[in-house]
């Protein structure tokens, strides 16, 4: 397939608005702007755009869901916070190709009417962070953005805002409230963030990797992208492969390819030819896979017929010498340091997990022990918790537990029970005061 | 209005009622601990997990709005239930199981919905260290407020609290996840001016009122519904109250004055209601101040006050609509005597009501507008210097503490010319130059109303008889001279509400028609003949009562 998304990878100055241009650039922009906002919707929803963020929700319909008639600001969040273990592709996009996020951007806030946008960046992303701040400077100077772009009496301001550095802002409602200030703590839902999202206007937020489709959209058409991949999975898609793998990095690929030709073909197969044991279709958070279903397709129906979601797409490939305990704990961890606290069985079972997988990591498990897991996964996930942060931990580490208890029971075979706590004897210095001996 | 069903009752709620509310008014009890009425929803406890026919979700009873012909299941529900099990669960995992110890046992809703759902049968699949804060198990966050962050559950209430009704945004959380802990966003101390109540809405024992600490356990205090006596504004209280001792104000909850929200200011004058200094009627005979009976009391006092010329009296805006109907019959009309209410201005007091509107009071008296409305005098500090200057005659005072120019030199001085009586509860200066000196009760031992600035006339209970009342009979007869019964459980004495006083002198006078026998049949006269009280019943004046109030501890009392 060609290159979409990362067609400017190894080209020069590749960051450049003079390249970008050159390369056709801010042409999707300036049909959009002749075109007016319903079309620019129409074409979105023709071309069947999923967010690439994890959630896969039609981008088209989201954007449909602002109300239409309503006074006042509303406003356009590009959701640049990449923090999913193992999930590096809009890092990529903006390193590569700024300027194709900042036109995306402008086409999307135009097809809501929103004329401010927000970049919400990952705090760890400072050179990203600068690069865009860069990339709208020329685009300003260019008269793409600003008042009245190109003539057209539609005004456009963009913002870099910059994170604190928390897991939990890359959720769509704990990111507007971190970006108006406040802690990131996601929102109760209904009202979505198309009726009330920041500063209680109607907000859409858009991935880094779904806003930089849309200009390619607009140039090339909706049925352009909706030949790339398969039904109701259109378009091109960036693989973030990490783990046990012969060439690890970001790959472009159609949506609906096997897992087994994006490990085999495109990453050269198992570091060291050992064999797969499983693999994270789309980081961390979705439920693990092992080496029989790697060939399910990578698109986000097939992966929910098979119980896992492509997520982010950030696939992390684990060889057979991992201890899926080892993996389950690490991932435990991590849930239980990012998550935000608010409801009660995130906030608990996150960190209940953790110090149970600790344990039986240190070889002191139970018997009891993988069924406790997952009965706290199970209350968790689906709808128990806020925010999908409770089904980011749960259903990863209940699949792991169910699909390789194998590994938790030899753990546990050869557990050694818990040392009893000591507790602190004393010194006796004679009768106490107060006690009337 | 949709009409729904939950748990096979049917319901009509006004429009936006959510399901908790629903439930309640249909007499089902759905558990919540970061709920609460008057704050904003933030459904995250998820306690309250209710099943929608219909949806494949289980649904928060907090967030989802009544719709018409949703039928709901909520305890018949097994899975809420499982679902609910899990949260406690959950919850308990890390909450310390100190209840024996805990202060907030009996006022606790982990510890009731523990009780009441689970029924000892609780077991936890929690084997790990129990997650605590060490330094934060009794932590002084304020004057008023204790923490113990281990028994936190997270549930936001008081945060909420500081950044809505309070309007300071004091509290936050800080660090994140499991290791979350409430301290003030500046790490200074907690001095909201309503403080308390972020004790009065931790649902857990998690912040409690520090003057209220091991004081008293939950279940043994008694609430009687009164009004706080600070201000104007009056908030709707409860005394709790145990074996004739005062023990705290909560507030009871009033959407119009004081929703659920009680100030600083006027909570901790709860301890001064159990102030009683003078027990007994005295007389001064030469020079010094004899304890009488009083029977021998009123029999002179009626004496004395026909023959007084001029007779004046010092009513006060402390005394309610009944004292002060009475007093203005029996010294203004029967005796034609003159009788003022001084007045001062205090510190400003504020309170958020039911739809976040600020009331704002610089009157500290509770009734300085059921005074007006009697049309009585209404004088400041000059025109009770006045009215008491160049008096021979009779004074009477019924309340020494009505006015702080009282307490001066000035008003000791133009008192020592004349006789005076005198009621009064506690240390006052006014005891030096009283011939009678008369024993008030508190508050809690008095009954009647109090017309509040916004108008509302609200009825407060006794939370207990003066020690030793003989109460009076059908037959009429009532004996003022009590029995001195050697009370277990209180200071032998013979405090009296004024009201009781003074229907006992109408009788010794002659005035028949004030001779009644309870605050109850006062107001009925007073509704009778008083334009200000005109179509106004006893029965169902004030806020809501102990069945009705928003307090989530209906068991005590």
């Amino acid at each position: 397939m060609e290159s979409v998304l990362l067609r400017a990878r190894g080209v020069s100055d590749s960051r450049s608005i003079a390249t970008y241009l050159a390369a056709g650039g801010y042409e999707g922009w300036k049909k959009a702007l002749g075109v007016g906002p319903d079309a620019v919707v129409k074409e979105v929803l023709d071309s069947e755009l999923r967010g690439r963020g994890g959630a896969g929700f039609p981008t088209g319909r989201k954007w449909s869901f602002v109300p239409k008639d309503h006074p006042g600001p509303r406003y356009l969040i590009c959701n640049a916070d990449e923090s999913e273990p193992g999930t590096f592709k809009d890092r990529e996009i903006i390193e590569h190709d700024p300027h194709q996020v900042i036109e995306g951007i402008a086409i999307a806030s135009f097809a809501i009417k929103a004329n401010t946008a927000y970049i919400y960046i990952r705090g760890e992303f400072v050179r990203w962070a600068k690069i865009l701040e860069k990339a709208i400077a020329e685009a300003r100077a260019q008269g793409l953005l600003g008042t009245n772009v190109l003539s057209s009496g539609f005004d456009l301001d963009i913002w870099v805002h910059r994170g604190a550095g928390a897991y939990i802002c890359g959720e769509e409602t704990a990111l507007i409230e971190s970006l108006e200030g406040k802690r990131g703590f996601p929102r109760l839902k209904p009202p979505f963030p198309a009726v009330v999202g920041a500063f209680g206007k109607p907000t859409v937020v858009n991935n880094v990797e779904t806003l930089a489709c849309v200009p390619h959209i607009m140039t090339r058409g909706a049925t352009w992208f909706a030949s790339i991949g398969r039904p109701r999975n259109t378009g091109p898609k960036l693989f973030c492969v990490s783990g046990h793998v012969n060439r690890p990095g970001v790959y472009e690929l159609p949506l609906g390819v096997t897992f087994r030709e994006i490990i085999e073909e495109h990453c050269g197969g198992i570091k060291g030819g050992r064999k797969l044991k499983a693999f994270f279709p789309g980081g961390s958070s979705a439920p693990i896979m092992t080496a029989e279903e790697v060939d399910v397709r990578a698109d986000f129906d097939a992966c929910a017929e098979a119980h896992t979601m492509l997520g982010s797409g950030g696939v992390i490939v684990l060889d057979d010498s991992v201890d899926m305990v080892n993996v389950a704990d690490n991932i435990a961890h991590f849930y239980a340091h990012e998550s935000c606290g608010q409801c009660t069985p995130c906030r608990e079972g996150s960190d209940w997990c953790a110090d149970i997988l600790d344990r039986i990591a240190a070889g002191h498990g139970r018997s009891a022990d993988p069924d406790t897991l997952l009965r706290i996964c199970r209350f968790s996930s689906e709808g128990m918790t806020i925010c999908p942060l409770g089904d980011a931990y749960a259903l990863p580490i209940s699949s792991m537990v169910n699909k390789f208890r194998a590994d938790f029971e030899r753990r546990i075979a050869g557990a050694s029970p818990l040392p009893p706590k000591k507790l602190p004897v004393l010194p006796w210095t004679g009768p106490r005061p107060g006690f009337g001996i | 209005m949709p009409k729904l069903t939950i748990d096979g009752r049917e319901v009509e709620v006004a429009a936006r009622t959510n399901l908790i509310e629903a439930a309640r008014a249909a007499g089902i009890a759905i558990p919540y601990f970061c709920y609460h009425p008057y704050m904003t929803v933030v459904g995250q406890c998820r306690i309250c997990m209710v099943e929608i026919e219909g949806q494949p979700r289980l649904a928060l009873g907090c967030a989802t709005s009544a719709t018409d012909g949703m039928v709901v299941k909520a305890e018949t529900s097994e899975r809420a239930k499982e679902a609910r099990e899990a949260v406690m669960e959950f919850l308990l995992a890390n909450h310390p199981l100190d209840c024996p110890v805990c202060d907030q046992a009996g006022e606790c809703l982990l510890q009731d919905h523990s009780m009441r759902e689970q029924r000892g049968t609780f077991t936890s699949h929690m084997a790990e260290t129990r997650r605590t804060f060490p330094g934060y198990e009794r932590r002084l966050l304020g004057p008023h407020i204790v923490q113990n962050q281990n028994r936190c559950i997270h549930c936001s209430r008081c945060i909420r609290f500081t950044s809505e009704i309070s309007e300071t945004a004091a509290l936050t959380y800080k660090s994140r996840g499991n290791s979350m802990f409430i301290d003030t966003f500046s790490g200074e101390a907690f001095d909201d001016p309503m403080s308390a109540c972020a004790a009065d809405v931790c649902p857990v024992g998690a912040l409690t009122v520090r003057e209220f600490r091991f004081r008293k356990r939950a279940w043994k205090l008694r609430s009687t519904p009164s009004i706080c006596p600070g201000c104007s504004i009056g908030c709707n209280i409860f005394i709790d109250h145990h074996e004739r001792e005062v023990h705290r104000f909560t507030p009871r909850e009033n959407p119009a004055i004081n929703a659920t929200w009680l100030c600083d200011y006027g909570r901790f004058l709860a301890d001064s209601l159990n102030e009683q200094t003078y027990l007994y009627p005295q007389h001064r005979k030469a020079g010094r101040l004899v304890r009488a009976g009083w029977s021998e009391a009123l029999a002179a006092l009626a004496l004395e006050v026909r023959a007084a010329r001029p007779l004046r009296v010092v009513a006060s805006a402390n005394l309610s609509n009944e004292a002060l109907f009475l007093a203005r019959e029996l010294f203004g009309h029967h005796l034609r005597g003159d009788l003022v209410v001084p007045v001062t201005t205090g510190e400003q007091r504020r309170m958020k009501n039911g739809r976040g509107e600020w009331l704002q009071a610089t009157d500290p008296y509770p009734n300085s507008l059921g005074a007006r409305r009697l049309g009585l005098n209404v004088v400041d500090g000059d025109g009770l210097s006045r009215f008491l200057y160049g008096g021979s005659g009779l004074t009477l005072i019924l309340d020494a503490e009505a006015h702080p120019f009282l307490a001066g030199a000035e008003a000791l001085q133009l008192l020592r010319v004349g006789a005076t009586a005198v009621w009064l509860r506690r240390e006052h200066p006014l005891a030096g130059v009283a011939g009678w000196l008369l024993p008030a009760a508190s508050l809690a031992s008095d009954e009647g109303t109090f017309t509040a600035s916004t108008g509302a006339v609200q009825h407060f209970a006794a939370a207990f008889s003066p020690p030793g009342t003989v109460r009076r009979m059908p037959t009429g007869a009532m004996s003022p001279e009590c029995p001195t019964i050697a009370s277990p459980w209180g200071p032998p004495g013979e405090a009296r509400p004024l009201w009781l006083v003074l229907t006992a002198l109408a009788r010794e006078l002659g005035a028949s028609n004030l001779d009644l026998a309870s605050p109850a049949e006062v107001f009925t006269l007073m509704a009778r003949t008083e334009r200000a009280f005109a179509g106004l019943e006893w029965e169902p004046l004030g806020g809501l009562q102990r069945d009705e109030s928003l307090r989530e501890r209906q068991h005590v009392g």
